[in-house]
């Protein structure tokens, strides 16, 4: 996935171009404002993040000359949070209005969200994942070990997928538990404890030990 | 204005007929008039003199309750001067141009004013605005050093950069109650009157102070699936405030919770915490401006803005606010949310 960004702020562009790339993105984003039409018909991102105050132009103009040209989808950025700005910036013809200073995590997901519906994404998770012979699958919400089906919560099946996304090291508990957050799970650092340990004496009674690994102060290991 | 009065004011007048009546009849006698007639030219004069009054008396009185209603009728009464009834007395036309020139002073002074208001307010928007920069600067320094540098090697690394990211988030929301407090004046200028899902300005908001919340051992619940109308921004940032108090008094295993309940009236959105809670006697003044209470004291950094905003900004949206609280078990904050009986879905 390519994004071109259009931010004038220098620390704000190359900070912006890191955490995109840390997601995998391929991320352009020029220097100068005065062919950004141009610039985006020459390199054909699939998504464009605009600043709405430039300097001698205004993103939204920018926004209707690139819409007059091609279909690429458009968030603006702003630090305007005018509810005017945010009607026209839709009316512009943006797909979404984010407003500074944004979370990374929730421009992230909007960003995710806005290419999933004008591009058809699919989710890049997989629906399955596989490690030390058990099998999560998320679509069910369980996990397979031995032949056997485990009913997995929510928590548990979010739990289990950070650690199987990362499996083979031990991932720090405030890892753990900011991912949860991120997913809407609202636990504090006693909770994990409890999941964790749930986790276990499920996969105990069907005589599984030692899937997951503590190391104290360190984290959690599958 | 009463008879006795009007008498009083005129009581000159009266005291010089009575003095010209006297020597008028003196002067008759000594010149030998006759008594009879005498008292008759006395009886017409005193005759006059009350018609005289009485018909000034009414035409006063008159003017004066017209003036009055105009007075009780008009909503900005520095105006009065232009819109005193009509009189041919020299003395009325008189006053009323002084008052006219007094009130067009005033009228200046409060345009005056008014201007230096509104240049303030726009220049502390675009502050914020240009404010925001930086901090938006500063929070993504902190999140990709988060990310790069919070693997277990490096702990410290990580942690000065999760401390310098909640302390920008801090510094964010004071920026963002600047904001709000010159806007909730004039709120009819920054609506956007959506349909939104509660649960999602819940979520947003507790995902916004994740690390705070993490870090300060709380756990969450949100089961908020109401839709209701209202500006979804001005909600957001309600809450925040909310959610920072119940962080800021909070108790040992600190829970903090979102539900909504739909009414017959509207949607009752709760927020309920099991923090420090809030005094009895102190509870009905809460939301009164620069009140800080018990709690606030013993905080120092209590400002007693927070909750003024909130309820001050859930007036400009119609919505209901109040708190119920058990000292030392939690605290409960009800939003109410009407709904009108004028949009269908």
């Amino acid at each position: 996935m390519h994004i071109f960004v259009v931010e004038d702020e220098p620390v704000i562009r190359r900070e912006l171009k890191i955490l995109l790339e840390n997601a995998l993105y391929q991320v352009t984003a020029p220097e100068s404002f005065d062919e950004v039409p141009n610039q985006v018909q020459q390199v054909r991102p699939d998504l464009v993040l605009l600043d709405v105050n430039l300097p001698g132009a205004s993103g939204f103009d920018i926004c209707t000359r690139l819409r007059a040209q091609m279909e690429v989808p458009v968030i603006f950025l702003t630090s305007r949070t005018d509810a005017m700005d945010e009607l026209t910036g839709i009316l512009k013809g943006g797909d979404d209005y984010i407003t500074k200073p944004y979370q990374a995590p929730l421009l992230l997901a909007r960003i995710g969200a806005v290419l999933k519906r004008t591009a058809g994404i699919k989710e890049k998770e997989a629906v399955r994942l596989s490690h030390k012979g058990a099998v999560l699958d998320i679509s069910s919400c369980s996990l397979f070990v031995q032949g056997q089906d485990i009913g997995l919560t929510k928590n548990e099946m979010k739990l289990l997928h950070l650690l199987f996304l990362r499996a083979g090291e031990f991932v720090p508990r405030m890892d753990l538990i900011e991912y949860l957050w991120e997913n809407q799970i609202f636990i504090d650092d006693n909770t994990l404890s409890v999941h964790v340990a749930r986790i276990r004496e499920k996969m105990r009674t069907i005589g599984v030990w030692d899937f997951i690994e503590t190391k104290r102060g360190m984290g959690y290991r599958v | 204005m009463t008879v006795k009065n009007f008498l009083k004011d005129k009581c000159l007048l009266l005291i010089l007929h009575g003095v010209c009546m006297c020597l008028l009849g003196a002067f008759l006698r000594l010149t030998g008039y006759e008594a009879a007639n005498t008292g008759l030219i006395l009886i017409f004069w005193t005759l006059i003199l009350l018609v005289w009054l009485g018909t000034v008396y009414i035409q006063r009185k008159i003017f004066f309750l017209e003036a009055g209603q105009i007075l009780e009728k008009i909503d900005q009464r520095y105006l009065l001067g232009e819109l005193l009834p009509d009189s041919f007395r020299l003395e009325d036309k008189l006053y009323r141009d002084m008052i006219c020139c007094s009130n067009k002073s005033v009228i200046e002074r409060i345009r005056q004013i008014e201007e230096e208001q509104r240049d303030y307010k726009e220049y502390i928007e675009s502050w914020v605005h240009e404010a925001k920069a930086p901090i938006t600067s500063i929070s993504l320094v902190c999140e990709n050093g988060r990310r790069r540098w919070g693997k277990e090697e490096t702990a410290e690394a990580g942690r000065a950069f999760r401390t310098a990211g909640l302390e920008n988030q801090r510094l964010e929301n004071y920026v963002d109650m600047v904001l709000y407090y010159a806007r909730s004046e004039e709120v009819y200028k920054d609506y956007l009157i959506q349909e939104t899902n509660l649960q999602e300005v819940a979520y947003e908001v507790l995902e916004k102070n994740r690390l705070l919340l993490i870090q300060n051992q709380v756990s969450a619940e949100a089961s908020a699936e109401e839709w209701v109308y209202t500006d979804r921004k001005w909600i957001a940032f309600i809450l925040n405030q909310l959610l920072l108090n119940s962080v800021k008094y909070r108790s040992e295993r600190p829970v903090f919770r979102i539900y909504a309940q739909k009414g017959k009236n509207g949607v009752t959105l709760t927020l309920e915490d099991n923090g420090t809670g809030i005094r009895q006697e102190e509870l009905s003044r809460i939301f009164e401006k620069g009140f800080t209470g018990s709690n606030g004291r013993n905080h120092e950094r209590a400002t007693g803005m927070g909750l003024y905003l909130c309820r001050k900004l859930c007036g400009r949206l119609g919505i209901g606010i109040r708190a119920e609280s058990e000292y030392g078990r939690g605290t409960k904050i009800f939003l109410e949310f009407p709904i009108s009986n004028y949009i269908n879905r």
